[in-house]
């Protein structure tokens, strides 16, 4: 019994031996990241990692000296209207999929469906054109347009709208709802657990878009935060390291206190739909 | 960029083994003449996919067709020309070369690092809530953030590996002029990055393990890396090759990190092909050939996804 | 459930605050920009691809030319490297966001000219009866002309030098290198440097930039591009290998094989990384554009900066370098009125006393000749006289055609071309099949370009 004991105790802490290096491994970077962000650029470049010498001086620097506040601004703007655009127009055809009968409906459902083949990486040129000649070039909309609904998007919400009771809409046709009231009154709050989910998902993807404002924004007016921060990084030939993870720090906290806070939400949303 | 739009991808995954289901279960009565509002509803979303992916789409092929002068015009039809020089020019050829090697490793990289993550976090200890916290906090990590941390680590003068390194009098190793060396740093920063979603997705599985069965295999005496290989790993095999293929599909769309990171060298050693399209288009402005090389990775990207489908589909059917 | 709902009202509330509290800061920024138009003023938007102290002085000066003047209200925007730049001037011609006076590079020369898409600033210059263009310099005014107009007003212009810390050399007791050196002098102090500082110090590095290469092909008298660097004709075929880039060449390889020379690679960070080392006292040499002096010259607080010529074959004479650097455009899709007010800005930065500031912030060459007569140049030559080294370079350069930049298009895939064979060739491979490689895709490059604008190739 004794050994059988000791056996389970030395396994244990083996086993949280492993988590702690695993988790070092995973934080290494944020604590590298955060802790230089604290120290003097000086510091940094000669080589003096590990100074008592700490502030946040960086933090003060970034804040004042580069138009962070106003990246980030630009990139929540973005996103929330993304947000709500994508919601908006998913839940409206995936409504239509669901609930309207029209001629060739499994065409178009499949004809959705393919766009998720189709890489947008590869199709800038084009896209960029069609932007400039709507005249949104360095503009939030053209930020937001190309993304205000997603083959995704329709499809998640049309499976939501599936699940639910037959005898609700049944209801509603005896009642005489329109289309536009059933949507509102019964497929809507019928999905609220999709349509958080949906947000979350393309809120975070707009946050995380880098090449399309990369290639469309033009003045730190409209620039993202995550274009912004490349601005940040090749206007600093000096290469203040200290000012520069200072920014990143002010960035990346924000999401992780989200994600903190949000990571049940996230799981439950991934499991939502899973077949078990 | 990538993590989340795995995550999407993960719930896409979800979604389609369910829909499959119940698409043809579901056939809710409708009014009839409901022209106007099928059009209504599903007309913005047809109209900004028709307008923002499938005319691009047609346009880059097109586009691939011609040559383009200095403003960006095309003027010489050319047929398969582009193509013909793109698929025999090395520099092309190495791309497609490393893009392999990018993604094969970071593929690999991610499921090893997310099963051990997965599997040491599924044992519930005291704790445990935490460590699995950690393990999936850089789904909260962007491109930049993450190319930023990782940049200062590898900076060859006054990064941190190469401090430790010559504290410990190894080798200084130049992490951005080596080919190699600087492909494998491309590789860790994207795996560290895609690491909080493979380990949400495999743990997911994981603790729906049924836990009978773990006691059955002990009771037979059944060592903890035969049956890792011969009882978890087959359980979880659906997950496991769902994150494999998106993992494969978002690093061949890889570029943010390239772009931060590498800019595509040094001496083209990380210059993949979504850089590679950006690099000819945006800053040599040779639009038809950036345009045959999207219409060559959206072959690739189509090829991997229409598998995707394919083998939802297989694993609804039976 | 009941948890998943505080979570999403949690976070929907952590957003808004987030948005409402970056609302004010933000809109606050646009105002400070935007207070001083009174709403009357014409506005000038401007893009420029200056970092760090010429970024800081280009902006001063944007806000003194809106102080003097009540009409015009430039706004200036940054957009990256000289290379990007390009391409987005290019792609927003006629778009709402178009610049109306921009920076753009050396290598854009040719390009924009036959774009269509600049009005030449000859056109001003020869209405504007208060302007002496004779007062700038030739030798940057040839750059920028094409059939004896002047298409862009030279700006930052700057001219590749050799850099060395002299603190570094006395420390180890080290003769520095003659004012015009040759690559056996460079070697000299770099392999005394690497040995006696027990290989603490690396002796040299050339950063892989196609410029730099390009470079030392123009001190050798040789072209890069055939016709002549493209001046009596459309280019047709790159010239990359020539007794003067294979010299070149094979004094770099050999220093890298023997660890003296050190290689920081290409790009941004390649810069930035060679900046460090040199500022920390971890490299010696370095070969950069004298646009540097500025930077260094406030990182080396405590040590003495060194500068030289380029250096040039040994045996042989320097047939000088070409400027670098780039020039102010104005474009051609905004009304009169703004062209106007562009090039009135425009006037503004080439004064005697604008040029002369600009040169003491940035380490760019004043151009204006009236700029040596100032109080700022005179006390700054007075203070440091390395500093006149690259003017002195400058002056003594007899202009020809293999030292005047290439006027081909596409010298951004050039530029890209020779980085891979530099990396290549850095990195041991065989000099001459590197450089075939690179003239290969670049005559195919110039073939398609040509083609494609109806050229003959």
């Amino acid at each position: 019994m004794e050994n059988l004991n000791q056996w389970t105790g030395s396994k244990k802490t083996w086993h949280y031996l492993l988590l702690i290096i695993l988790s070092l491994l995973i934080l290494g970077p944020f604590i590298i990241g955060l802790w230089t962000s604290l120290l003097p650029t000086a510091d940094i470049s000669s080589g003096k990692l590990f100074i008592d010498n700490i502030s946040l001086d960086n933090y003060w620097a970034a804040l004042t000296q580069t138009p962070i506040i106003r990246y980030l601004f630009n990139s929540l703007f973005i996103s929330i209207l993304t947000m709500i655009c994508q919601v908006f127009f998913c839940s409206l055809a995936a409504y239509a999929f669901v609930f309207i009968d029209f001629k060739y409906r499994n065409f178009y459902f499949y004809l959705v469906l393919s766009t998720m083949m189709l890489p947008f990486e590869a199709e800038v040129i084009p896209n960029f054109q069609t932007i400039k000649s709507l005249g949104l070039l360095n503009s939030y909309l053209g930020m937001v347009i190309p993304f205000m609904t997603s083959a995704f998007g329709i499809f998640m919400l049309r499976q939501s709208f599936m699940q639910m009771p037959y005898e609700l809409k049944e209801a509603a046709d005896v009642e005489g709802l329109s289309h536009w009231q059933f949507y509102l009154k019964g497929a809507l709050p019928y999905s609220k657990l999709s349509i958080y989910t949906l947000a979350a998902y393309s809120f975070l993807s707009a946050w995380n878009q880098y090449l399309w404002p990369l290639l469309t924004t033009f003045s730190d007016d409209y620039r993202p935060v995550q274009v912004g921060l490349r601005e940040l990084q090749s206007q600093e030939t000096f290469n203040n390291w200290g000012m520069i993870q200072a920014s990143a720090a002010i960035i990346v906290i924000p999401t992780l206190i989200v994600l903190y806070f949000g990571q049940h939400y996230f799981k439950s949303g991934l499991n939502e739909g899973a077949v078990k | 960029m990538e993590e989340e739009n795995n995550l999407l991808d993960a719930k896409k995954q979800n979604i389609l083994e369910n829909s499959k289901k119940s698409i043809l279960a579901n056939k809710i009565s409708v009014k009839k003449n409901d022209k106007f509002y099928a059009l209504l509803f599903l007309g913005p979303s047809l109209l900004l996919l028709i307008l923002f992916i499938f005319y691009p789409m047609l346009k880059t092929i097109y586009l691939s067709l011609f040559l383009t002068n200095g403003n960006g015009q095309n003027t010489v039809f050319v047929g398969l020309e582009n193509y013909v020089s793109l698929l025999t020019s090395s520099t092309y050829l190495a791309s497609l070369g490393s893009t392999f090697v990018y993604v094969i490793g970071v593929s690999v990289l991610t499921i090893f690092l997310g099963l051990l993550l997965a599997s040491t976090a599924s044992k519930n200890v005291r704790g445990s809530v935490f460590f699995r916290t950690i393990f999936s906090s850089t789904m909260g990590v962007s491109i930049s953030v993450s190319a930023i941390f990782w940049l200062f680590i590898f900076n060859p003068s006054i990064g941190i590996l190469n401090q430790v390194a010559a504290f410990f009098h190894l080798p200084i190793l130049n992490w951005s002029t080596d080919p190699n060396l600087a492909m494998i740093s491309v590789i860790i920063s994207t795996v560290w990055m895609n690491l909080g979603f493979a380990f949400l997705v495999l743990f997911s599985a994981f603790e729906s393990l049924p836990l009978s069965l773990y006691e059955e295999t002990a009771i037979e005496g059944v060592g903890p890396v035969y049956r890792f290989m011969h009882v978890t790993i087959p359980l979880i095999s659906p997950t496991l090759f769902f994150v494999s293929i998106i993992t494969l599909i978002e690093s061949f769309k890889s570029f943010g990190l390239i772009d931060l990171m590498t800019a595509g060298g040094p001496n083209n050693a990380t210059n993949m092909l979504v850089y590679q399209i950006y690099q000819n288009a945006f800053l040599n402005g040779n639009y038809s050939q950036a345009s045959a090389e999207s219409v060559i990775l959206t072959i690739i990207i189509a090829i991997l996804t229409f598998i995707q489908f394919k083998y939802l589909e297989k694993k609804v059917s039976y | 459930m009941k948890n998943q709902k505080r979570v999403i009202y949690n976070l929907i509330i952590v957003l808004t605050v987030a948005f409402l509290s970056l609302l004010p800061v933000s809109l606050l920024g646009n105002k400070q920009a935007s207070a001083a138009d009174n709403s009357k003023r014409i506005k000038i938007v401007f893009w420029h691809e200056m970092t760090g102290p010429a970024q800081t002085q280009l902006n001063e000066f944007v806000k003194q030319f809106n102080k003097s003047q009540s009409k015009y209200q430039v706004v200036s925007q940054f957009e990256g490297t000289y290379e990007e730049a390009v391409q987005k001037i290019l792609n927003t011609h006629e778009s709402n966001t178009s610049p109306a006076v921009f920076q753009s590079a050396d290598i854009s020369v040719s390009q924009l000219y036959h774009s269509g898409y600049i009005t030449k600033v000859q056109k001003f210059i020869d209405k504007d009866k208060s302007f002496n263009v004779n007062d700038i310099s030739s030798v940057a005014r040839a750059f920028y002309s094409q059939k004896g107009e002047l298409l862009g007003m030279p700006f930052n212009t700057s001219q590749p030098v050799l850099y060395y810390n002299a603190s570094l050399l006395k420390k180890y007791n080290i003769t520095p290198p003659p004012m015009n050196p040759s690559y056996s002098d460079i070697t000299r102090v770099a392999k005394q440097l690497y040995q006696r500082s027990n290989k603490k110090v690396k002796g040299m590095t050339m950063e892989v930039y196609g410029w730099l290469f390009d470079q030392l092909i123009a001190n050798s008298g040789n072209y890069s591009v055939n016709n002549q660097n493209g001046r009596l004709a459309t280019p047709t075929k790159a010239s990359f290998i020539n007794s003067g880039s294979l010299k070149a060449m094979e004094w770099i390889q050999e220093n890298v094989k023997s660890g003296d020379f050190i290689n920081y690679g290409s790009g941004t960070n390649a810069s930035a990384n060679e900046m460090a080392a040199f500022l920390s006292g971890k490299l010696g040499i370095f070969m950069e554009s004298s646009a540097d002096i500025g930077q260094l010259t406030l990182g080396m607080k405590n040590q003495k900066l060194g500068v030289t010529y380029y250096p040039h074959a040994d045996g042989q004479k320097a047939n000088g370098v070409a400027i670098g650097g780039a020039a102010l455009w104005i474009s051609n899709d905004k009304s009169s009125e703004v062209q106007q007010g562009a090039w009135n800005f425009i006037k503004y930065l080439e004064s005697a006393k604008n040029q002369a500031t600009w040169q003491k912030a940035t380490g760019y060459l004043a151009l204006n000749k009236n700029s040596k007569k100032t109080k700022t140049l005179k006390n700054l030559y007075k203070k440091n006289p390395a500093l006149k080294v690259p003017s002195e370079q400058l002056a003594k350069t007899v202009p020809n055609n293999s030292n005047s930049g290439i006027f081909v298009e596409g010298i951004v895939q050039e530029r890209i071309i020779l980085n891979t064979a530099l990396d290549q060739i850095y990195n041991g491979s065989n000099i001459k099949s590197s450089l075939t490689q690179a003239e290969e895709a670049m005559n195919s490059y110039i073939k398609n370009n040509n083609r494609a604008n109806g050229w003959r190739y």
